[in-house]
């Protein structure tokens, strides 16, 4: 279930290093609460912003309040890419306080390779946007903007799996 | 006081509804990722047309902005739903929590807010094509909404933190 990879001993050496710094020890140990949990706070309006934005533009492109222009939700990008590295850096600072452990589940690397193909979706979604003659709906769009739904939705699961872990 | 609220924990928890709750092994991880979609999708929503009204997104037509507010309802209920089966199934975790009461304190401030803006000038912005200037209520409004919303998430987050129980 919730099975650790066999991680070769160098990555465990690394891993453990990582774990034992001052800064991941401060954060796994001190109790403070501008700790872990404005950590983890950070990490979820991260994640608000960034599922919430992406959200609104897969509904516009599944046909939701056609008439939102698609030209000014181009303006959308760089909030996700906000959401996106309050969570990358409030990750590496969760992945550090628990890197042998947590850090080499399958869940987590699950949670990982999900974020990678997210992230390329928006990158082809952006694409979308910059013909803005292209107001049409097709399959495509609408394909990625499930697609987009989706994997943003199995990173939740994974990483809200991770606190049973 | 402290003994009312006690007394009332320990009575919803031993009703067949909460004892339901728990005693489902997936029902309450569930519930948590529904809240989290639930948020996510209210903050894009209800963020999105907040930020409309301080003036970003200026393409977008105000009533355009507006007509994805059924989802930040939609988005808002799932959330609320995930939230009331938290508590019905763990009162004993919120009761004499300072994090719940703060969180609860401004659900109300946020929702006062937003009843107000659909109450006061919904229909102003449903029939109006776009605002050349948005008046300085609807902004207050807007950097209320913000505020308050995050408010919600922040004392959301510190429910397992501050106070007591979890």
């Amino acid at each position: 279930m919730a099975a650790a990879l066999h991680s070769p001993p160098r990555m465990m050496d690394l891993l453990a290093s990582l774990e034992a710094s001052g800064f991941a020890s401060w954060l796994r140990e001190s109790g403070s609460i501008w700790g872990y949990p404005t950590v983890l706070t950070l990490h979820t309006l991260g994640l608000g912003v960034l599922v919430g934005a992406s959200t609104v533009i897969d509904l516009r492109l599944l046909g939701a309040a056609p008439q939102i222009p698609l030209k000014p939700l181009r303006r959308l990008f760089p909030v996700m890419w906000v959401g996106f590295w309050i969570n990358a850096i409030s990750g590496v600072a969760l992945f550090a306080a628990d890197a042998t452990t947590k850090g080499t589940t399958t869940v987590f690397l699950s949670k990982l390779a999900i974020i990678v193909v997210a992230i390329v979706v928006m990158a082809i979604k952006k694409m979308v946007f910059r013909d803005s003659a292209a107001e049409k709906t097709t399959v495509t769009v609408r394909a990625l903007a499930v697609a987009s739904l989706v994997l943003w939705l199995a990173a939740i699961v994974t990483g809200r799996y991770m606190a049973y872990v | 006081m402290t003994t009312t609220l006690d007394a009332f924990a320990v009575w919803l928890r031993a009703t067949d509804v909460s004892q339901a709750i728990t005693a489902s092994p997936w029902l309450w991880p569930v519930c948590e990722i529904a809240h989290f979609v639930g948020l996510s999708v209210l903050v894009g929503i209800v963020g999105f047309f907040d930020l409309r009204l301080l003036g970003f997104f200026r393409g977008v037509p105000l009533r355009a902005a507006w007509s994805l507010m059924p989802w930040g309802k939609a988005g808002f209920g799932l959330a609320a739903l995930t939230g009331v089966t938290f508590f019905v199934g763990a009162p004993d975790q919120y009761v004499n929590n300072v994090a719940f009461y703060a969180k609860l304190a401004f659900l109300v401030v946020a929702g006062i807010n937003a009843l107000c803006f659909e109450t006061l000038y919904g229909a102003i912005v449903k029939a109006s094509p776009s605002l050349d200037r948005i008046p300085l209520t609807y902004r207050a409004i807007a950097v209320i909404s913000i505020v308050s919303w995050f408010l919600v998430i922040y004392w959301g987050r510190m429910l397992p933190f501050v106070g007591n129980a979890f």
